[in-house]
């Protein structure tokens, strides 16, 4: 009876605390989804208003059809693509390909190279050299300068690295007895095991590209070559709005252009959730 | 050459083979090596060598002029530098002390909840915000923030009475608001990202523990100071390790949240060199590498210090 008591008590003292937590944090869900809403409901607002509202005031489509229609927008856009892109693979190319090399302990020669990659990690030339260096071989004012820059990153080689150093020792034994080359054996058997550690820091890369702001603002003054980051950044900061064929206020537009730059994400963090977070397990567990 | 003897994984002893052979043996891999190292030595190497401007005078229309160290005199003398140094520090460290905070707190509860779906689906919601590009969130909360019929924040302190409706405050504007606002989004944007590496420590607390707890009477709250904080202390430790290296790298948050209006309670060191070099109409560039080069050398100090600090606190480096 006493016993039963007991168990009784306890169940109701954990369903008060389960309460409280479901409350904090249906709290800190709205907390984080509302200004996203927000942003999303101004976007098809012909009227801006400052009250969180569930649905447009107004229903408009315009702001999407200028970012569709004026070339001083779907131009950064279309760069942020093929940038995003380019830099993905780029970025995989070399992160592969170096933490490949670095598993090769017997290789002579391997503690200068993996030294020349982490001392990047403790020292940098800084901000100007590194611009005059972009200026000499061409790249200021040039988008490519946003692929190259991110094209090396060395925190991702060492998790690629890492994770290489995972794959048992014996399939390479193996493919090497049956006479593979070191290009045979990434291509046949390192790559083919690595689809998760390759889509997670894939996305890595992605999303960096993606979302630089600094190196267009440092680097890229023409229209034609920044990226969209830049666009939205001073289009709603600087209040440099191209001119349109439609009449629409200018926070219809500001709140369209923040949804278009976080859509292409958005729309495949759902499904990918699980690789877009494996990449800090990947580093949380070997660092 | 000499001839090690040298231990294989299968534990056999071998004679090594001579260095010639072992290079002509691994021909392949350096090939593969070529275009990381090419990438390496344009994106971080050849500008290394730039550093010898911060000896020079150099305005971008004349040839570079040397000066000896009258760069670093003249840095050390300007309020500017200083006032982006301490405002450095002190942004990075507060706004990693504050995320950590808000990180293992959502994780400690995140972690009592029992349902999984509501779990998993909150998960989902708090990264979020960290996938969103720090142009994307300076636009939202700028909007938000702003003095226009628009702003939420202004429009809510007019309908509470707490602000003259007649009167707007451009909160990004205000020295006085300006910090607070930066580390509000801070933990808005930071710390359900923060959150995977403590929920992991978390996953992996010993079950028996909390059930020795449970035969002892304690409360929820009981086991939750005296089993899961205590367990927690060593991933903290590290978070805080990690990021503490990486200080002096605050740049684009504040990049793009800053303005000429707050430059005395927001100016980094990043910021003061890209406007010493972009943002003036004669920029001196060696007096920007100049200050450039002072703070990877704080930087590399800081990194070096964290990685010893690091191995002595949990026996492994950062680096």
């Amino acid at each position: 009876m006493a016993e039963a008591k007991a168990v009784y008590k306890k169940k109701k003292k954990f369903s008060l605390f389960a309460v409280i937590n479901y409350a904090v944090f249906i709290l800190i869900g709205m907390i984080i989804l509302l200004p996203i809403w927000k942003v999303v409901v101004d976007s098809f607002s012909a009227v801006g208003v400052y009250q969180f509202k569930l649905l447009p005031t107004q229903f408009t489509v315009d702001g999407y059809k200028t970012i569709l229609q004026t070339g001083a927008l779907y131009r950064p856009f279309i760069n942020s693509v093929i940038t995003t892109l380019v830099g993905a693979v780029l970025g995989l190319v070399l992160s592969t390909l170096g933490g490949y090399v670095m598993i090769q302990f017997e290789m002579p020669g391997r503690g200068f190279l993996a030294f020349l990659l982490l001392f990047t990690m403790i020292f940098s030339g800084g901000m100007i050299p590194e611009y005059l260096v972009f200026d000499q071989i061409g790249l200021k004012d040039s988008m490519w300068v946003i692929v190259v820059k991110h094209g090396i990153n060395v925190y991702n080689l060492v998790l690629m690295r890492n994770f290489f150093e995972g794959i048992p020792g014996s399939l390479y034994e193996a493919a090497k007895i049956d006479g593979c080359s070191p290009m045979g054996i990434f291509f046949k058997i390192v790559l083919p095991l690595s689809k998760a550690a390759l889509a997670s820091i894939g996305l890595m890369f992605a999303v960096t590209v993606w979302n630089d702001y600094t190196t267009p603002r440092i680097y890229i003054t023409s229209n034609d070559q920044t990226n969209f980051q830049y666009k939205l950044r001073t289009m709603i900061m600087d209040g440099d709005t191209p001119t349109t064929q439609y009449v629409i206020s200018t926070n219809t537009l500001y709140n369209a252009g923040i949804v278009a730059a976080i859509l292409p994400f958005m729309a495949l963090y759902p499904f990918l959730q699980k690789y877009f977070v494996t990449g800090v397990n990947i580093g949380a567990v070997k660092e | 050459m000499s001839k090690k003897k040298i231990t294989t994984s299968t534990g056999a002893v071998v004679k090594q083979k001579p260095l010639g052979m072992r290079i002509w043996n691994h021909r392949g891999y350096y090939i593969m090596f070529l275009p990381v190292l090419a990438f390496l030595a344009v994106v971080h190497y050849w500008p290394m060598l730039g550093i010898r401007y911060s000896f020079y005078q150099y305005y971008t229309v004349m040839a570079p002029k040397f000066v000896g160290l009258q760069n670093f005199r003249n840095m050390f003398a300007t309020n500017q530098f200083w006032i982006a140094f301490g405002n450095t520090l002190l942004l990075s460290i507060m706004k990693l002390i504050i995320t950590t905070i808000t990180s293992v707190v959502v994780s400690i509860f995140l972690n009592e909840m029992g349902n999984l779906f509501a779990k998993k689906s909150l998960q989902t919601i708090i990264y979020l915000p960290h996938f969103m590009s720090w142009a994307v969130v300076a636009g939202i909360f700028t909007l938000f923030l702003s003095a226009s019929n628009t702003g939420v924040l202004n429009g809510m302190l007019h309908d509470w009475g707490i602000l003259d409706p007649k009167t707007s405050i451009s909160f990004l504007e205000e020295p006085k608001y300006w910090r607070t606002i930066f580390y509000i989004i801070n933990i808005w944007k930071e710390t359900g990202w923060g959150t995977i590496i403590f929920l992991a420590t978390l996953s992996g607390i010993n079950p028996e523990l909390y059930e020795a707890a449970d035969i002892d009477g304690a409360t929820r709250m009981q086991k939750i100071r005296f089993v899961t904080v205590p367990a927690l202390a060593n991933t903290i430790f590290t978070v805080l390790i990690l990021n503490l290296a990486k200080v002096m790298n605050m740049f684009e948050s504040v990049f793009v949240l800053y303005n000429a209006s707050v430059y005395r309670v927001a100016d980094v060191i990043s910021t003061y060199i890209y406007r010493q070099s972009f943002g003036t109409a004669v920029a001196d560039y060696g007096y920007s590498t100049a200050v450039g080069l002072f703070k990877s050398l704080v930087g590399a100090a800081l990194v070096l210090i964290c990685n010893w600090a690091s191995k002595k606190g949990r026996g492994r480096g950062i680096i």
